[in-house]
């Protein structure tokens, strides 16, 4: 049969002819052995001249048969190019010699065989001239004249270029390969150029035939035929790619057919046989295909699986397993839809049956063929992917069926693969289908259903093995919708429930709200209690539905919010039966939006905040509560709430209230829905490590909630009686405004600091304080009072203020029941705005002290007055007197310019060793400016109609103006008239604006108070007076003569420069300041030294010594100054110091006694009159000695 | 008369692979959640020929498969956004010049519903998920996008493929 020659024919002929005599030899057949052993032939590189590429052929079996071999000569079919032989090889075995032997008999031989091969098209030719190797050394005699045979043999035949005799050395004992490498490399020329030439013949042929395509009586299957004998030859040389695109271009070509519908030589579309639909796709040999194309019988069906069988023999032979399985997939679903269309005339379930078998078939091929090659890495994936893909397409044939038949019920996702535009249409076909498993499963559903599960696990596995996730998740939901028909509830739970978490990664709201409802369904028929589990699910797919506002939402069948509707009725059912509080976060059905402002609530305290409700649902809510969480910059939190029965759809504007809310700015923390026990809570706040991976900005919701004026209101402050050196204590003010205190608590916390409530005191003894867990607590308090107690707590000096939490717990009259809770931070200054220094001098037995204040802040400081004080009661002998003599009124320090107190200190009885308190009565300036305005507004508003309102506002706006310019600062300072500088005023009323004015004018004639009005705070510093062991009081005197003991008056004795000057030194020593005050055998040593001021003075004498120094008394030294120049010269300073006390020692080292010593002369100056005029020397002419 | 080449749906992907749009043009609602599975499933295939292809990945991929009665198209732009196509299946010759001019129309419409700059107004607060902006456009909010789809979708049915008769 052709068909068979044709799939049969896979090596090429090449014949061979030789002298009878030699082939009937027993020598012949060691050729023939020898002459077999060179093939098949390898690496033969075809070069054609109509294709642009060098086609390799790796290898190539070569078949060798005798010439005159029978053959059916004489069929019109082309079937193969390789049917002839390509290469035609005479065997000439003689001796190169025997020239005459030739000429005789062998030419006469080689002549009949060439005519005859010659005459051949597309046929080559070789003459193969076989000589012993002895024999080829003698042809080699340069000078034999006769010329050899071979030369004869190609002098005779091998007219063209083309060399075609070759000369073989060969004897059956000397069989070495090398000898062949000639004839090898002829053999594969001739083949090839005998083929090339065949090839291109029958190409044209094609192209001819392909042209007359739109000729009438012009034949697809002629054509076909035609041209299926190149892709024959190409695959009997092992060209598979060419082959192939041979079929390539075929399958390209009748699609052009199809399109013209030129198709009048087919036989019907399908003609359907017994086994049609159970036959295995891909075999070739299931049907004699070529004789039905001959025939022009074959049916487009039978004919499409012909070429696609062939297609996928040639990809599989180049290892291509991957195309194969598509190609088939592809080639199914689409003859598939092709059969559909003439479904009526098929056997029942023909297409669906055709397709399973096809597809199951397929993938045992592809396995098959794998079998021969390693497929590994990304190519396995997709092999395994493509299996998958051909299971699945089986498995929806088994959709199908399993919906007409009535096993599978016809709703997604077992309907989804039928066309319901075309109903199964009934069958006129009396055949049946010829799948056995089919037939069976039609009748038998457990038999369906097993054959359902196992085609789809099989496709499930070959898609996880492909990496291919989502195709088995998809598989996976229709195994679950299987076990859902079939009753299996808790497995169709199980997996419907699994199922949303792989969709939602990746927000596929839709598939994941499909499989949710899924669940929800399953669950209502399964009737299972309706726990959190259920709630959970139902929450996600309440999520899923409002996500995408439930235009995409996948739910069939009834009305979607008829079916929601009803979902969250039961949820509120199945939230009150919960038995603990059910909390879900952020769940989209309820937004909120909360204004930015808080409002008063004016008659108590407390606030109220507007918040619009977004209910995304379709239905109603029944909720109880709806409330937010403000947090402030601290730990602050205010909780707004209002109760709710139901929750409409749409937008609602509620209005929540908040009992205790602290005035601040705050952010919304979060908020909270509760529908019985189930919570539904909202985080508003980003976390920062969440805000900063997001490229935009959040944005913060912002809530201000204004100051109540009336409302409860702690203040914390510093006290303003500070005594440094006793614990630090806290002014904690309560103000109760509009409240009657039923009892109120105050908790003080600050982190490093301790408080000690116990200690609390309060300023007024007019409440009652407790003290109850480090809470203080009042009790009874009317309105509009202020509670004020001190509070003592742990040292502070380290920190410059003190950030404190209060928490304040309180009840009033009017609402006993509620209890209002408020937490405050305050900061609270702990440094003291001033700092004093001191400086001490010591004058005999006078002390002065000078305290120098000045300020730590920018902020000018206003001080009344400072003290100095001893301790309660005096000190005996001691007298503390201000050096100045009148009272200088108040005094600004400011930061340039800090104030200086000087205070005389004496004392009788030696060192004072008691501390002496400084006291300074201070105020800052801004408090003393404010209350100067708060004092004239309140003159300025009264009789005004509403006072607290006004009075903030003028305030205010007082303030602001001076904050503005500071440029009434020094006027104030020196008359304290306060020109207040004129701002903007478009904002206020006129009312207010009177009212700004009349203050005004008030400031501006406003006048320091004299003695100082207001409250001043107080700051008492212990002063410690120091000791000074000795003090040396040293002077310098001039003296008349050098000899005299009277000092010199101004007028008495006029100094020159140049002149020696007679001058003593007298040193005071006075221990009355030092520890050892009284002691009068006390001894120190110490040392002066008149310092050189070698610009004016010369000074001569002992300018430097020793002396040992008692109390009270002087030690004097004569010296001698020579003033350098004239004019008004300081005397020369001396210093004095101790050295240290020999054999006292003090904590190891040398005691060095404190001295201080001052110039009792510091401030004097001589007059140095210039040397000018004549000298008069008087010079003994030696009459004395006379 | 060649078949004309009808569309059964369009999906727009976003990088992420979260649906931008999903646009059914079959009749029967129930049956989108099959173009649900599609879009969906297709991603896999897409991977698939995103990371054999390597770096020189044109746009077009191809046929992606061939499920039931759809064959399914997928497209990746420079961007990766991913744009599926599932064709009604038939047995006539799909030419991959339509299928790309198709892509490519589509590509525009999704290059300029992005270019919206309202889009990136208001963006949603609500804190569960972030939106890219780019997600937004394929919501019932922005109703330009889907109805340039459904224009390629109608222009597409009612052309007698002139492409496919040479």
């Amino acid at each position: 049969m052709a068909n068979a020659q044709a799939s049969s024919s896979k090596c090429v002929l090449v014949s061979y002819s030789a002298a009878p005599s030699i082939l009937s030899s027993a020598k012949w057949l060691q050729v023939q052995a020898a002459l077999t052993a060179l093939l098949p032939l390898r690496n033969i590189h075809w070069k054609s001249a109509s294709r642009s590429s060098i086609r390799t052929i790796q290898e190539l079996d070569v078949n060798l048969v005798p010439l005159d071999t029978p053959r059916d000569e004489h069929t019109q079919i082309p079937v193969t190019l390789l049917e002839k032989p390509l290469l035609n090889i005479y065997i000439v075995v003689c001796q190169n010699t025997d020239v005459e032997g030739y000429r005789t008999t062998v030419k006469k031989q080689i002549k009949d065989w060439h005519s005859v091969v010659t005459a051949q098209k597309n046929q080559e030719w070789l003459i193969l001239h076989i000589i012993r190797p002895d024999s080829r050394a003698q042809t080699a005699n340069f000078f034999q004249l006769k010329g050899s045979v071979f030369e004869k043999i190609r002098a005779d035949f091998n007219a063209e270029k083309r060399e075609r005799c070759v000369q073989v050395a060969w004897s059956p004992e000397t069989d070495a390969p090398a000898v062949w490498a000639e004839l090898i490399n002829k053999i594969k020329d001739g083949v090839l150029s005998a083929f090339d030439s065949a090839v291109s013949q029958r190409e044209e042929e094609v192209k001819r035939s392909e042209s007359q395509r739109q000729m009438p009586g012009w034949n697809f299957c002629t054509f076909f035929i035609l041209k299926e004998s190149l892709a024959s030859s190409f695959e009997g040389v092992n060209l598979f790619e060419d082959a192939y695109t041979q079929y390539d271009e075929l399958e390209t070509s009748f699609y052009h057919v199809l399109k013209e519908k030129n198709l009048s030589w087919f036989g019907t579309l399908i003609n359907p046989m017994g086994g049609d639909d159970s036959a295995p796709l891909l075999s070739v040999t299931k049907k004699s295909y070529r004789d039905l194309i001959l025939a022009n019988t074959i049916s487009i069906f039978d004919f499409r699986i012909y070429l696609l069988s062939r297609q996928c023999e040639l990809l599989a032979q180049r290892g291509r397993i991957n195309e194969i399985s598509r190609k088939a997939a592809a080639f199914l679903a689409a003859f598939g839809r092709r059969l559909r269309d003439i479904e009526a005339t098929l056997p029942q379930f023909f297409v669906e049956s055709w397709i399973y078998s096809s597809a199951l078939s397929v993938v045992g091929y592809c396995d098959n063929w794998a079998s021969g090659f390693s497929i590994a890495g990304a190519k396995l994936n997709s092999f395994n992917a493509a299996k998958g893909e051909l299971l699945e397409l089986a498995r929806t044939q088994l959709d199908v069926i399993g919906v007409t038949v009535g096993h599978l019920p016809i709703r997604p996702p077992f309907s989804s693969s039928c066309d319901p535009l075309n109903p199964p249409a009934q069958n006129n076909s009396t055949q049946t289908i010829s799948n056995a498993e089919i037939l069976k499963a039609i009748v038998d559903a457990d038999a369906f259903y097993k054959l359902y599960v196992d085609a789809t696990n099989r496709a499930i596995e070959m898609y996880t093995k492909a990496g291919r996730k989502k195709f088995a998740l998809r598989l996976h939901g229709s195994l679950a919708a299987l076990d859902l028909h079939r009753g299996h509830y808790k497995t169709a739970l199980a997996t419907y429930t699994s199922l949303p978490a792989h969709y939602a990664p990746h927000m596929w709201t839709s598939l994941e709200s499909f499989m949710l409802s899924r669940a929800l369904d399953t669950h209502d028929v399964y009737e299972q209690e309706k726990d959190t589990e259920w709630i959970h699910i139902l929450l996600s797919f309440l999520k899923s539905y409002v996500d995408n506002q439930g235009s995409e939402l996948l739910i069939y069948g009834e009305d979607k919010i008829e079916y929601v509707t009803r979902l969250v009725e039961n949820l509120c059912q199945a939230a009150s039966k919960l038995d603990a509080d059910l909390a879900h976060p952020d769940h989209p059905a309820v937004s909120l939006q909360v204004s930015s402002n808080a409002r008063i609530a004016e008659t108590k305290d407390g606030c109220f905040l507007d918040v619009t409700v977004h209910n995304r649902l379709p239905c109603v809510l029944h909720a109880d509560e709806i409330s937010i969480v403000l947090a402030g910059r601290d730990s602050e939190r205010c909780r707004f709430s209002a109760p709710l029965e139901t929750l409409q759809c749409g937008k609602t504007e509620l209005t929540l209230f908040c009992p205790a809310a602290a005035a601040a700015t705050y952010i919304l923390d979060s908020s909270e829905l509760r529908v019985a026990r189930l919570l539904f809570q909202w985080t508003h706040r980003k976390s920062p490590a969440k805000a900063s991976s997001s490229l935009r900005k959040e944005t913060h919701i912002l809530v201000r909630v204004p100051k109540d004026l009336l409302a409860l209101d702690v203040q914390l402050s510093q006290p303003n009686q500070v005594k440094l050196g006793e614990p630090p204590t806290i002014l904690v003010a309560v103000t109760t405004g509009r409240n009657h205190i039923l009892k109120a608590s105050v908790k003080l916390t600050s982190s490093g600091v301790m408080f000690r409530p116990k200690d609390a005191n309060l300023n007024k003894p007019s409440h009652s304080l407790e003290v109850i867990d480090n809470a203080i607590i009042l009790e009874d308090v009317p309105e509009d009072t202020i509670v004020s107690f001190m509070v003592p707590h742990s040292d502070t000096s380290a920190f410059q203020a003190m950030k404190i939490v209060t928490e304040v717990e309180y009840t009033t009259k009017t609402e006993p029941t509620l209890s209002r809770t408020m937490r405050m931070t305050r900061v609270v200054l702990t440094a003291l705005p001033i700092s004093v220094n001191v400086e001490d001098f010591f004058r005999g037995s006078r002390l002065f002290s000078k305290f120098t204040i000045s300020t730590t802040s920018h902020q000018h400081v206003r001080i009344c007055a400072a003290h100095l004080m001893a301790q309660e009661g005096g000190l005996d002998g001691v007298k503390i007197e201000p050096c100045a003599t009148k009272n200088r009124g108040v005094m600004t320090v400011t930061p340039a310019q800090p104030v200086n107190f000087l205070f005389y200190i004496d004392s009788a009885h030696g060192p004072v060793r008691e501390s002496l308190n400084l006291l300074i009565r201070y105020r800052m300036l801004r408090e003393e400016v404010e209350s100067v305005i708060g004092e004239v507004v309140t003159n300025v508003l009264e009789g005004s109609s509403s006072p607290h309102h006004h009075r903030v506002t003028v305030v205010n706006k007082l303030v602001e103006a001076l904050e503005h310019d500071a440029g009434w600062v020094d006027l104030y300072g020196i008359t304290g008239e306060l020109n207040v500088p004129s701002t903007p005023q478009d904002d206020v009323d006129e009312e207010t604006c009177q009212l700004l004015d009349k203050a005004k004018t008030l400031l501006n004639a406003h006048k320091h108070p004299h003695p100082p009005k207001g409250s001043w705070r107080e700051i008492k510093i212990p002063v410690d007076v120091p000791y000074m062991n000795v003090v040396a009081a040293a002077c310098v005197r001039i003296l008349a003569t050098p000899f005299s003991d009277i000092a010199s008056k101004e007028d008495a004795l006029p100094l020159y420069a140049g002149q020696p000057i007679s001058a003593r030194l007298t040193i005071n020593i006075s221990f009355h300041w030092g520890s050892s005050a009284g002691d009068e055998k006390r001894r120190y040593i110490l040392r002066y030294d008149v310092e050189e001021m070698v610009r004016d003075w010369l000074v001569s004498g002992p300018k430097r010594g020793d002396f040992t120094a008692t109390n009270g008394a002087t030690h004097t030294v004569p010296i001698t100054l020579i003033a350098l120049h004239h004019g008004e010269l300081a005397l020369p300073k001396v210093a004095v110091m101790a050295l240290p006390m020999a054999g006292e020692m003090t904590m190891g080292s040398m005691a060095m006694p404190s001295i201080e010593t001052y110039q009792i002369h510091g401030a004097e100056k001589v007059l140095v009159l210039p040397r000018g005029g004549r000298s008069t020397f008087v010079v003994g002419m030696g009459s004395n000695f006379g | 008369m060649a078949p004309n080449l009808r569309l059964n749906a369009v999906a727009f992907i976003s990088p992420q692979n979260h649906p931008i749009l999903i646009r059914t043009f079959a009749k029967q609602d129930e049956h989108s959640i099959k173009y649900h599975y599609i879009a969906h499933t297709s991603l896999d295939v897409i991977e698939e020929r995103v990371s054999a292809a390597g770096k020189a990945t044109e746009c077009y991929l191809g046929l992606l498969y061939a499920m039931e009665d759809v064959a399914v198209y997928g497209y990746i732009t420079p961007l990766k956004v991913k744009i599926v196509l599932a064709l009604a299946l038939s047995d006539s010759v799909v030419r991959d010049v339509e299928i790309t001019m198709i892509f490519k129309a589509l590509h525009m419409t999704y290059y300029s519903a992005i270019s919206n700059p309202f889009l990136k107004l208001n963006p949603p607060t609500d804190a569960a998920h972030d939106h890219s902006p780019y997600l937004l456009v394929g919501s019932p909010k922005w109703k330009n996008f889907r109805m340039r789809v459904d224009e390629i979708s109608r222009v597409v049915g009612n052309t007698p493929n002139a492409v496919s008769n040479p």
